[in-house]
């Protein structure tokens, strides 16, 4: 047993933390570290200049304009990328479609896609909810119908993250009526300018604007962006869904968000005394501390454990869960050390603090997205008690 | 970073799990604790054959010179079987203090020591100083060419077994100053030296040692009381990680019993593993098991290389972290029994009772909390 990164790994470590230091606008990490959610002008920047180097989408082929990275480069780099703070790759481009094109995708599609999609030249969101069809992935309702060389897409998706800031979305609609479930969904890419397309704000619990309802009135979409085959959408959505697994955790999050919330505890007073002068908040910081060590250590040994036996069924779900319990409760503890003076709803270019109070209420989400806590509960369960 | 066992830590530990599924199954257990014996002979005899006793002492003294990472299955199998064995007290706290003792001392006392032949008791907690790990009030002076100890020593592991007993003592200085600490050898028989022996709430034996004026040798120089320290430092570090395996592998059997439970048993007409208010619990069980695993990993790793940049850190961690999962392990695995969970001839209390132990030895999760804190 041992816990030490390989000389070659360390190395790559300094070398990824040389470039943020050298590379990562100062505006960015700033704003960041306050506790902004990234700007798009900020994603597209930032990942423009890992992209110079492979690190946008680490784990592609080097042929598509990724690193080729091993697991434990990925974890690296992405812990080193939240620590610096940086803004992550686009994760609908990276970790999502990109897998999907190198496995599922046609030459074409690859050659088009892939580069523009490490670039960010392209946004992707992603279509999958609906209303009604929440954790239930697959009883959704969005239709497409043959039409020539084209499928017509009618329905509604919603929750759909950044669309009001994406070129285009890939969503699961239903090509086929009379199959059960899971079979008659296909995979399409579809162009958000295409006439029959609206978009419409969802203002969440922090007051902003992430989420979106997108609307489909006989949009008009080439077949030659389906991805996959015709009705086995359903495939390129599991894998999907069970591709990404680095960064499920969100250690590196976890950490720096601590770390924060550290400092903020050392700089603010209370009648005087620096909040971190009290010893149950002290606790809560040792607390934390361990519980994010604990959820490192299970990430590394989930994701190094190369052989499929030895690997506990389901792990990614204990990552998400208890990865996400932390995330919450960190962004808990972060609205509290705000206190009274983080209830100004757009703090002003106050340097102390960002919007503590707003992301600790979006923080929620968590739980909710990308499968619920209950229902990475159920996998769980499934696994272990049959 | 590697998290397999070697070839040769799967082997023991294979060997261990059948002797101990031979000796310490939970009937035999449970007769072994009616008849008032503190441990069992065989398994004992088993465990030195294996050559479990010499696994963690030097190669000079007839063992085999494991770490800290190779004790951590072992732990785990002695955790998971809920042993009575003194095993923790004798072949590791014990001989880690005596590790650092003059070659002769060790010569003299450990290869008895590695073939189970005789037994180590460590005395260092003590009533005032709790979880306080530097709290020592017994003095140790010296009066006629003999050191005499004079204090009284509490929670002493399976004291009743030993032949000697390390006792950690002051020579000068006031708790809870690290200096003026030093360690002796105490022959059990010992005038002055009055053993009350007890079982803990595990049944594991345990006793309290009163020092009236005892004679001892010296561990170490007692001016030298840097060697101490880091002697003592170092029983404790070894103890935390043994600790933290031990309650991995208890955690371990009551989730294992638990899943079996609701697997097999019947309410309102279906297996009660089919509601979902169970096996969300049982699922949160499994992460907690899965972060106590971990931990008690990084605990091996850190009470190995003590001197690592994150080993101090790790092992508050680690301590904080296994108490607290393993604790809700068991607590959560007795709810999914309902009331025969509580009962004692049912093995999936003692599994807390095993853990709280071990949470309250080498300093409980609050202790380590407020360490961590500090460390911080």
């Amino acid at each position: 047993m041992n816990l030490d990164l390989t000389p070659g790994q360390r190395a790559f470590r300094d070398e990824v933390r040389a470039f943020i230091a050298a590379r990562l606008p100062a505006d960015i990490r700033d704003w960041l570290r306050l506790g902004n959610p990234p700007r798009k002008q900020d994603t597209v920047t930032w990942q423009r200049i890992l992209n110079e180097r492979g690190w946008a989408a680490p784990h592609w082929p080097r042929q598509y304009g990724g690193a080729d990275l091993g697991q434990m480069e990925r974890l690296i780099l992405l812990d080193e990328i939240y620590r610096a703070p940086a803004p992550l790759p686009q994760v609908f481009n990276v970790g999502m479609l990109g897998p999907v094109l190198l496995t599922y995708g046609t030459p074409a599609q690859r050659d088009h896609f892939l580069p523009r999609l490490a670039n960010l030249d392209i946004w992707f969101c992603q279509g999958f909810s609906e209303p009604g069809s929440g954790s239930d992935l697959a009883s959704l309702r969005t239709v497409a119908r043959r039409d020539g060389d084209h499928y017509v897409v009618n329905g509604q998706k919603i929750w759909t993250t950044t669309a009001h800031l994406a070129d285009w979305v890939f969503a699961l609609v239903r090509t086929d009526a009379d199959a059960r479930k899971q079979e008659g969904i296909s995979f399409l890419m579809i162009d958000l300018r295409s006439p029959g397309i609206t978009i419409r704000p969802i203002h969440s619990i922090d007051g902003e604007h992430h989420l979106n309802e997108v609307f489909f009135d006989e949009v008009r979409v080439p077949v030659a962006n389906l991805v996959g085959q015709e009705n086995k959408g359903w495939d390129c959505a599991k894998f999907l869904l069970g591709n990404e697994r680095t960064g499920i955790a969100n250690v590196g999050l976890c950490r720096e968000r601590l770390d924060h919330a550290r400092g903020l505890a050392a700089r603010r007073t209370q009648a005087g005394r620096p909040l971190a002068d009290d010893p149950k908040l002290r606790t809560e910081f040792a607390l934390l501390d361990a519980e994010i060590r604990a959820l490192e250590i299970t990430n590394w040994r989930f994701l190094l454990t190369d052989s499929e036996q030895k690997r506990l069924p389901a792990f990614a779900s204990v990552l998400k869960l208890k990865g996400v319990e932390l995330q919450q409760d960190i962004n808990a503890l972060l609205a509290r050390l705000a206190g009274p003076d983080g209830l100004e709803r757009r703090p002003s270019t106050d340097k102390v603090h960002g919007p503590l109070t707003p992301r600790y209420f979006y923080s929620r989400a968590a739980s909710i997205y990308g499968g619920t806590s209950e229902v990475q509960k159920d996998i769980l369960a499934k696994a272990i008690v049959g | 970073m590697n998290f397999e066992l070697n070839e040769e830590q799967s082997a023991l530990a294979g060997s261990l799990a059948r002797l101990l599924g031979e000796h310490y199954s939970f009937e035999k257990r449970r007769a072994l604790v009616a008849s008032g014996t503190a441990h069992d002979e065989r398994a004992w005899r088993g465990l030195a054959e294996l050559g479990v006793t010499a696994l963690p002492l030097p190669e000079a003294h007839g063992g085999f010179g494991g770490g800290a990472c190779d004790l951590a299955p072992v732990m785990q199998a002695l955790g998971r079987a809920l042993s009575l064995e003194p095993f923790l007290p004798s072949s590791v706290l014990g001989a880690k203090a005596l590790q650092h003792a003059d070659d002769a001392v060790q010569a003299r006392v450990l290869p008895a020591i590695a073939a189970g032949d005789a037994r180590l008791a460590w005395a260092h907690d003590e009533t005032a100083g709790r979880h306080a790990p530097w709290w020592i009030e017994t003095r140790a002076s010296q009066k006629d060419g003999q050191w005499r100890l004079n204090g009284a020593k509490s929670t002493v592991l399976a004291a009743g077994l030993a032949k000697h007993v390390v006792v950690s003592a002051r020579t000068h200085g006031a708790p809870p100053d690290a200096d003026g600490c030093a360690l002796f050898l105490l022959d059990a028989q010992a005038a002055g030296a009055e053993l009350r022996t007890f079982r803990l709430v595990d049944d594991s034996p345990a006793g309290e040692l009163l020092l009236r004026n005892a004679v001892a040798q010296p561990l170490t120089d007692p001016s030298d009381s840097a060697r101490a320290r880091a002697a003592i430092a170092a029983v404790l570090n070894t103890g935390i990680a043994a600790a933290c395996s031990d309650m991995v592998g208890a955690a371990q059997a009551a989730f294992d019993l638990a899943m079996d439970y609701v697997r097999t048993r019947k309410q309102f007409g279906r297996f009660i593993g089919e509601n979902q208010a169970l096996r969300h619990r049982a699922a949160d069980m499994l992460v907690s098991l899965e972060m106590a695993r971990s931990m008690a990993m990084a605990a091996a790793v850190a009470a190995e290389n003590p001197d690592a940049e994150d080993a101090r850190a790790d092992l508050h961690r680690a301590k904080l972290c296994v108490g607290r999962h393993a604790r809700l392990v068991a607590q959560g695995a007795i709810q999914l029994h309902g009331g025969i969970g509580m009962t004692e001839e049912y093995a999936v209390g003692h599994c807390l009772r095993r853990i709280h132990v071990m949470d309250q030895l080498f300093g409980d999760s609050d202790a380590h909390a407020a360490r961590l804190a500090e460390a911080l």
